[in-house]
């Protein structure tokens, strides 16, 4: 705190030398602000992005922005990186009911149905894609059926990044798991899973199948998910409900994962990262992982092999979520920036061969027709993943972070740790869904 | 305190009503007011207001992302108070505020009074006990997560040890919630064993050195002597221990998102959840507004007795 001062002519003049010097070094580092907002383009006429990719996915992700903004038609990109979870998505929201948001944005293709219906999101203009030499049938039908709101597309998928097994090649091959080229053989039935899992503890000496999903609020719900599409049955969930479930069939779902995960054989009470820890320390011989954890896997140095999630039930499918890009609603959008957004959207698109490299399916289908996407291994052995792509039944409240996830993860816990029956923790899911169903829509 | 009477007030009795001259009025004003505005508006501005719109927010439909609301009555409080997850979550945060408070008021004072009875090397005792209290709550959870885990965790470790079977640390449903009570207490006790020391050093010795004199041992002293004068600093830190336990948010945020099976999800949590993830900031308002209400019960409640202590 400045005291009363000391005499006032000596003070004046102090006072006027400090202010000069005050005044240039505010002015100078202005003009350094100016310079470096050049350089990493926050300028009004960078494009905004947001994203949610951290750590390596995030530098990857540098990789291909450095990529489409070289050249005289280079992007001015100023990109957001925003931390990826439940907050992602109240920020998105924010942004977009504010109608100042970002020019471009990543979403979770398994949240559309809570922003698109609200009015949170602009479509794309498909023509103008077109021109940019992006259309419809770049991608697979599985995944661009989800893209739409009454018809409209409102998000372009980046990847498809399913929920699927790592397996030591080496434990695999002496656990007789392994088809004549050397990948992991179809299993078919949950009995042939079953044996799978006791045929690696025996070669590890430890445990089969690891599946971290203690206080995790997403597993449970992938794994469910993907065995539940497998029964053929539909899990929907319509507005004002009730849920519509084939009951036995979840419950047969459940059973098989409590039966899979026994404690003995693979363990039942892991969370997420000893599951990974015990997979990289060798103590199983599987994981059940998302693919995004191809780059840590692969640094540990096991004999890493990949599969889309086994089929044991009568039909493949995969449980999976999408990174797509969308365009978040802004009240008095410029024309002239959202031509711009359109052709970022594009070009990071043909981009997708540096993003397959951390472990994501390229949605862009013509990227894994190049040779140098079957070259990439273990990536190419789960790229059929796509086509049988599963996301969460669409509803305002579904989708990757959201709490009807947290919701279904909590009863299924309870059952692999041995705490409730599977009737019970189905019929708990149920409840749960319908009184998410029941509560009024806060975004239509 | 401040011992004027407040212009207007009777006067004394046999004195000529005071003839206040203008001077004199704006001379008791003074600058005070002044003086107050750097608290008074960031208090009204960030309080007093969002507690003022928090009300009225309970009574709409308000959302997180649509801009227009309406008026929805009593609607939301009707349906938090037929919510099976209000309950639930508000027993938790009752069962952590009594499963936390206890621990943490009596260790306390067990750690003060093994210091202040003059162990050796004061200062290490001082600083190990106080020390968790200065980490972040992000590096406490992560601690006792590992600590917790149930393959390669200390704690599953150590009963092994013992011959005892493996706990399910943060995963059984009925021992999470103590679980994070351990935590809390290890990272939070040594607020109150501040406040203890500080009591239990200001203390007069010379009651104790009467009661000695007198032939007293030292747990008759204890009990009769030293813990009957430490019974105001008793009542503030059980006070102050019971609103910190009742916010309970951040480390089961991190620890256990409330898991599992919302055994450990405080009513702040659900609040998070159903205003931010859910977006629906009316009836997260109206949850919040019945949690508050609580607060208050439990703080006048806390008031008359720290009244009755005068």
């Amino acid at each position: 705190m400045p005291g009363p001062g000391p005499a006032p002519g000596i003070g004046r003049r102090r006072l006027l030398r400090y202010g000069a010097a005050g005044a240039s070094a505010l002015l100078a580092t202005g003009s350094l602000t100016g310079c470096s907002s050049r350089a990493s383009a926050s300028d009004a006429s960078a494009l905004n992005v947001w994203d949610l990719f951290q750590g390596g996915d995030g530098m990857l992700m540098d990789d291909m922005i450095r990529a489409v903004s070289k050249g005289s038609d280079g992007f001015d990109v100023d990109r957001t990186i925003l931390d990826w979870g439940p907050s992602y998505y109240t920020k998105l929201a924010m942004s977009a009911a504010g109608g100042r948001a970002s020019d471009v944005a990543v979403l979770h293709l398994s949240r559309l149905a809570g922003y698109a219906p609200g009015g949170l999101l602009d479509p794309f203009d498909l023509d103008l894609l077109a021109e940019f030499g992006v259309t419809e049938k770049h991608f697979t039908p599985a995944v661009w059926a989800r893209t739409k709101h009454e018809g409209v597309v409102y998000a372009i998928p980046l990847d498809v990044h399913p929920f699927i097994v790592f397996y030591d090649r080496d434990a695999a091959d002496r656990a007789g798991l392994l088809d004549t080229e050397g990948e992991l053989a179809p299993m078919g039935s949950p009995k042939a899973m079953l044996e799978a899992g006791k045929a690696l503890a025996e070669v590890t000496g430890k445990s089969g199948i690891l599946f971290g999903h203690v206080t995790d609020t997403a597993q449970n719900w992938r794994q469910f998910a993907a065995l539940y599409a497998q029964t053929g049955a539909a899990f929907t969930l319509p507005d004002g409900g009730p849920a519509e479930i084939d009951t036995d069939a979840a419950v047969q779902v459940v059973s098989f994962m409590q039966q899979l995960f026994d404690g003995r054989t693979n363990p039942n009470n892991l969370d997420y990262n000893s599951a990974l820890a015990g997979f990289l320390g060798g103590r199983g011989g599987m994981a059940m992982l998302g693919e995004w954890e191809l780059p840590t896997l692969r640094k540990s140095g096991i004999p890493l092999g990949a599969a889309p999630f086994p089929q044991v039930f009568g039909k493949p499918a995969v449980y999976t979520d999408s990174h797509s890009y969308v365009l978040p609603h802004q009240s008095s959008p410029d024309p002239a920036r959202r031509r711009q957004a359109h052709r970022y959207v594009a070009e990071i698109l043909k981009q997708s061969l540096t993003w397959a490299s951390a472990g994501h399916i390229p949605a862009y289908q013509p990227v894994l027709a190049e040779p140098a996407y079957a070259k990439l291994d273990p990536q190419s052995s789960y790229a059929d993943a796509g086509k049988v792509a599963v996301l969460d039944p669409p509803n305002w409240f579904a989708g990757a972070a959201s709490n009807f996830q947290n919701r279904m993860c909590q009863p299924l816990q309870s059952a692999l740790l041995g705490n409730t029956s599977a009737e019970k923790a189905v019929r708990q899911m149920v409840r749960e869904a319908n009184t998410l169903l029941r509560q009024p829509n806060p975004v239509a | 305190m401040t011992t004027t009477t407040p212009v207007g007030a009777p006067a004394p009795t046999g004195e000529r009503p005071p003839v206040v001259s203008p001077r004199r009025r704006t001379g008791r004003r003074g600058p005070g007011p002044l003086f107050v505005l750097p608290f008074a508006v960031p208090f009204v501005l960030f309080l007093v207001w969002p507690v003022l719109q928090g009300i009225w927010m309970s009574f709409t439909d308000s959302s997180l992302a649509l801009r227009d609301t309406s008026f929805v009555g009593l609607d939301n409080y009707a349906e938090a108070f037929g919510d099976p997850d209000v309950w639930s979550s508000l027993g938790n945060t009752v069962l952590f505020t009594a499963a936390s408070s206890v621990p943490l008021v009596l260790v306390a004072l067990a750690m003060a009074l093994l210091v202040h009875s003059g162990l050796a090397g004061q200062w290490v005792w001082r600083l190990s006990f106080f020390v968790p209290y200065l980490l972040p709550v992000t590096v406490v959870t992560l601690i006792w997560t590992w600590l917790y885990q149930p393959d390669v965790g200390l704690g599953n470790e150590l009963l092994g040890a013992l011959g005892l079977e493996p706990v399910g640390w943060l995963s059984d449903e009925s021992v999470a919630m103590w679980s994070v009570a351990a935590l809390t207490v290890w990272w939070t006790v040594g607020f109150n064993f501040l406040l203890y020391l500080a009591a239990l050093q200001s203390l007069p010795t010379v009651f104790d050195e009467a009661a000695a004199l007198d032939g007293a041992g030292a747990w008759r002293r204890l009990w009769s002597v030293t813990l009957p004068q430490l019974r105001r600093t008793t009542v503030l830190v059980a006070m102050l221990q019971i609103l910190a336990s009742l916010k309970v948010f951040d480390q089961i945020y991190i620890l256990t998102k409330g898991g599992p099976n919302g055994s450990t999800r405080p009513i702040l949590e659900y609040v998070y959840d159903v205003g931010f993830t859910g977006y629906r900031l009316g009836y997260a308002s109206a949850v919040s507004y019945v949690f508050f209400a609580l607060v208050i019960v439990v703080s006048l409640a806390q008031l008359r007795l720290f009244r009755q202590e005068d």
